[in-house]
């Protein structure tokens, strides 16, 4: 119970400091907010810049702007968007739920692609498979995320026509059809990294004493992958699983804007651009908030998994 | 009363540096393959009239719309919807004149006087009448302190309602493209009654119409798309929308091109011209090209040599027009001698046409007498070897421009350097004496959203909030206050031509390449206008088959 407690309050304060840190590094960015808040150049004389600057309290202190923003925070208006003059809670709810899907489709192609190659590469070291494997997918995460979506847009959306070329679908399974090609494009980039560590994990538990005992049993190979090594590597796998993950989810900008999916990546590059102060920090704290919530899942899903983990150990 | 341009192509712009390389690569025939197969665009007005009435079309924007309460903002995307949705008093025509909207006849009874009479038979979205009491409260909510348009409102002292169906505006002095004004988002007429009852709310995804145009926003699904359908309640019979439905969605450039080419979008007004050069193979997306008021135009600041009329003069003759026109925007630019587009010329167009061709000091290509005068005028003002600072934002377009003129510069006996400013940064150069400071002069795509050319060349007024200090002439600033105040069209066009004289034998701002209005279609629709009237008029209502 106190470690819960104590695991909360350490999120809380992470976000606190990570929320300063990002209104501090947007305030001290170059450019003028009011230049885009006023838009027409004609209309930019000092009076109007300065009654504009007051709406919008940039003529205060650093600190004072954060309270602003803060003290909104805690009362559940994260305030409205510069840019699109609408409450950015709005905004957001309308986006997030596309970027997680993807990203949440992507992960899935991912933990099935890249574990299932790590352990036929595993089971096959040394031989062809294994090399075409570390091969084929080592040039795969060396293609950029958008040059592979480019590739597999004009492959499979303009000339074959399988896929819609944009959008993100409107829903149940026009989504999830609408989505594949950038959940592919995703998740491809990431195959090598954890085919690898599946491969390398599961090398060290084949030629490890209790395999060795258990194949001396006189047990299938294939009970022994599954019930012997796949079992003792899910630590790491789990691992690199989650990590990538997590970066997918402050990672999907190139995709997004290859496919027109209008979701939290490109919405925060348009908003980092037109200085949109309450969509920049509100989206940045969402992904540090999606980065919490992975690592912790992580953290309480491997002590079941692998009972040899001391589950203090991993929460200190 | 240039509308939020940076709003518009920042956005448009504004991608990370990945995103940008993913532009140029996707559209897989970007601006290199261009080159090699220049790209025929029909140039005019309008398209081929719609042949039938079409149930769906889907249009592409270049970005999602922000809010549809145009007293706040209105980007390129707001008001390509908004023309479709909303009446204003007047209304910009496919060939950029200026015809009657709500209001059926619009008089000046004396020089500070404009008498607006209002038709009685239009209905809002909601059913209720259009009253004169309505139009009046529309108009004072633009003039409102603070709002988008206010600007268009600075030279009227009072509005009544004069009569059952006449509203009088009181000028300070006279204004002879206040009527114009009427035709953009000034002269949107609202719905009171829903406006009130929406308040923070109005204008967002869900909040209801306060319009009365021939189509009304059904859904939108914020992220995703909006959807307009055909309002049959509409007050002008003439017009009988062909299209029963539109559905907007929104991409950036490459994805638009993909849309379109794979056939699950029909059409798009593009914001940067060159990426029509997708579409040099296509074989059943067209390309349609016609008058707006888009022109880069090389903007001084009030340091350095160019602050010397003669060295802005020598650099213009030596800018190789032609060369940017090909390279950055794949042929779809026009070399151009004045810093605003042809789509101003909204009256007189002969007599501004006519001007326009005489005009010298901005050759499409420099050939060997522009290079030697220029060369002779740099000798003569004694700053041969001196260097001249060109901004650019890292764009490709400001790349190209930037480089262009570090050539001429060089052509003609000076040094030149370009500093990058960030993105985010480049408009600062309009508020910013600071930055302005650091460089002699920054290339930006300007535009106006009036069709005259009097509402750009009022900004070489000496108190102009965009002359930054290279151009000083009481004889111009009388000449635009007489302009303003001559209603009659020749005679305001004669004392325009004049001042787009002075302003080009100055070279104020040295004038680049036009940017016409872009449309990508599919050979399947045709008849909405491929001017820039897009942004005003209701052009969607014009959307119909093509013939066979």
């Amino acid at each position: 119970m106190v470690r819960a407690l104590r695991r909360v309050g350490g999120m809380l304060l992470t976000l606190v400091i990570a929320s300063f840190i990002i209104f501090a590094a947007m305030y001290a960015a170059p450019g003028d907010p009011v230049t885009f808040l006023i838009g027409n150049p004609e209309n930019l004389t000092p009076e109007r810049i300065a009654s504009v600057r007051a709406q919008y309290h940039l003529d205060e202190p650093l600190l004072a702007q954060y309270w602003h923003w803060a003290s909104g925070v805690v009362t559940g208006d994260f305030g409205r968007s510069f840019q699109y003059h609408q409450p950015v809670g709005e905004i957001l709810a309308a986006r997030v739920p596309i970027t997680l899907s993807l990203v949440a489709y992507a992960s899935i192609l991912l933990a099935i692609g890249g574990i299932g190659l790590g352990v036929l590469a595993a089971v096959r070291r040394g031989k062809p498979i294994d090399t075409a494997i570390v091969g084929g997918t080592t040039l795969a995460a060396s293609i950029p995320s958008f040059v592979l979506g480019i590739a597999l847009v004009a492959l499979f959306a303009v000339q074959l026509r399988w896929f819609p070329v944009a959008g993100a679908g409107s829903g149940g399974v026009e989504r999830v059809w609408a989505l594949t090609l950038p959940a592919l494009t995703l998740a491809i980039g990431a195959l090598a990294i954890v085919s690898r560590v599946t491969r390398q994990s599961m090398i060290e538990q084949l030629s490890s004493e209790h395999v060795e005992a258990a194949r001396a049993t006189g047990l299938a190979e294939r009970f022994i992958v599954r019930d012997h090594v796949l079992r003792g590597s899910w630590g790491p796998i789990i691992t690199m699983v989650a990590l990538v993950i997590a970066s997918m989810i402050a990672g999907t900008v190139a995709v997004e804007t290859v496919f027109g999916i209008s979701g939290v990546g490109s919405l925060l590059v348009d908003a980092i651009n037109t200085h949109d102060f309450p969509v920049v920090q509100s989206v940045l704290l969402f992904m540090v908030i999606a980065y919490m919530v992975v690592t912790t899942i992580v953290d309480l899903l491997l002590p079941v998994l692998d009972p040899r983990i001391n589950r203090t150990a991993v929460s200190a | 009363m240039k509308k939020s341009l940076q709003m518009g192509t920042r956005v448009a712009l504004g991608l990370s540096a990945a995103a940008a390389l993913a532009l140029t690569g996707c559209s897989g025939s970007g601006e290199s393959s261009a080159e090699s197969a220049p790209l025929e665009a029909p140039f005019g007005d309008t398209t081929p009239a719609a042949a039938g009435p079409i149930d769906s079309v889907t249009w592409m924007l270049g970005s999602e719309p922000t809010t549809m309460d145009s007293d706040i903002d209105a980007t390129t995307a707001d008001d390509t919807v908004l023309a479709n949705v909303c009446d204003r008093l007047m209304q910009v025509q496919p060939d950029l004149t200026l015809g009657n909207g709500i209001a059926s006849e619009a008089e000046w009874v004396d020089d500070t006087h404009v008498v607006f009479t209002i038709r009685q038979d239009a209905t809002f979205h909601d059913g209720s009448q259009v009253s004169t009491g309505d139009v009046l409260w529309s108009m004072q909510r633009h003039a409102a302190e603070g709002a988008a348009e206010s600007d268009e409102y600075q030279n009227v002292v009072s509005m009544e309602q004069t009569s059952d169906d006449q509203i009088t505006v009181t000028m300070t002095q006279p204004d002879a493209i206040f009527l114009q004004a009427m035709a953009g988002d000034g002269g949107i007429v609202w719905n009171p009654r829903v406006i009130e009852a929406e308040g923070d709310d109005f204008g967002g995804p869900g909040s209801a119409s306060a319009c009365s145009g021939p189509y009304q926003i059904t859904a939108w699904e914020p992220g995703s798309q909006l959807t307009i359908e055909k309002f049959d309640g509409y007050w002008n019979t003439d017009i009988d929308a062909s299209a029963e439905q539109v559905v907007f969605r929104w991409a950036d450039e490459s994805a638009i091109a993909n849309s379109l080419t794979a056939g699950e979008a029909q059409g798009a007004y593009l914001e940067n011209a060159g990426s029509a050069a997708a579409f040099a193979q296509s074989a059943d997306v067209s390309v349609f090209q016609g008058p707006s008021t888009n022109a880069w135009v090389l903007e001084t600041t009030d340091r350095g040599i160019l602050t010397e009329t003669d060295v802005r003069r020598a650099l213009s003759l030596a800018l190789d027009r032609e060369g940017i026109a090909a390279a950055a925007f794949g042929g779809l630019a026009q070399p151009w001698k004045t810093p605003v587009g042809a789509g101003a010329w909204g009256y007189e167009v002969e007599a501004f046409k006519a001007a326009f061709d005489e005009l010298d000091g901005a050759p499409a290509k420099p050939d060997a007498g522009d290079l030697a005068q220029a060369e002779q005028l740099i000798t003569d003002a004694g700053v041969a070897g001196e260097q001249v600072v060109i901004a650019s934002n890292g764009s490709s377009s400001h790349n190209v421009i930037a480089n262009a003129l570090v050539a001429a510069a060089k052509s003609i006996g000076l040094e030149a350097e370009i500093l990058v400013v960030p993105q985010a940064q480049y408009g600062d150069f309009y508020s910013d004496a600071e930055l302005r400071g650091q460089a002699d002069l920054w290339p930006d795509e300007y535009y106006i959203s009036k069709n005259d050319p009097l509402g750009f060349y009022k900004n070489g007024k000496s108190d102009a909030s965009v002359n930054f200090g290279v151009f000083q002439d009481p004889e111009y600033d009388r000449i635009v206050d007489e302009a303003y105040a001559a209603t009659d069209d020749a005679e305001r066009a004669e004392l325009t031509i004049d001042l787009q004289q002075r302003w080009v034998e100055n070279a104020v701002w040295i004038p680049v390449v036009a940017t016409p209005s872009t449309l990508v279609m599919s050979d399947a629709v045709t008849g909405v206008p491929s001017s820039a009237a897009f942004i005003y008029y209701p052009w969607a209502a014009d959307l119909g088959t093509a013939e066979g």
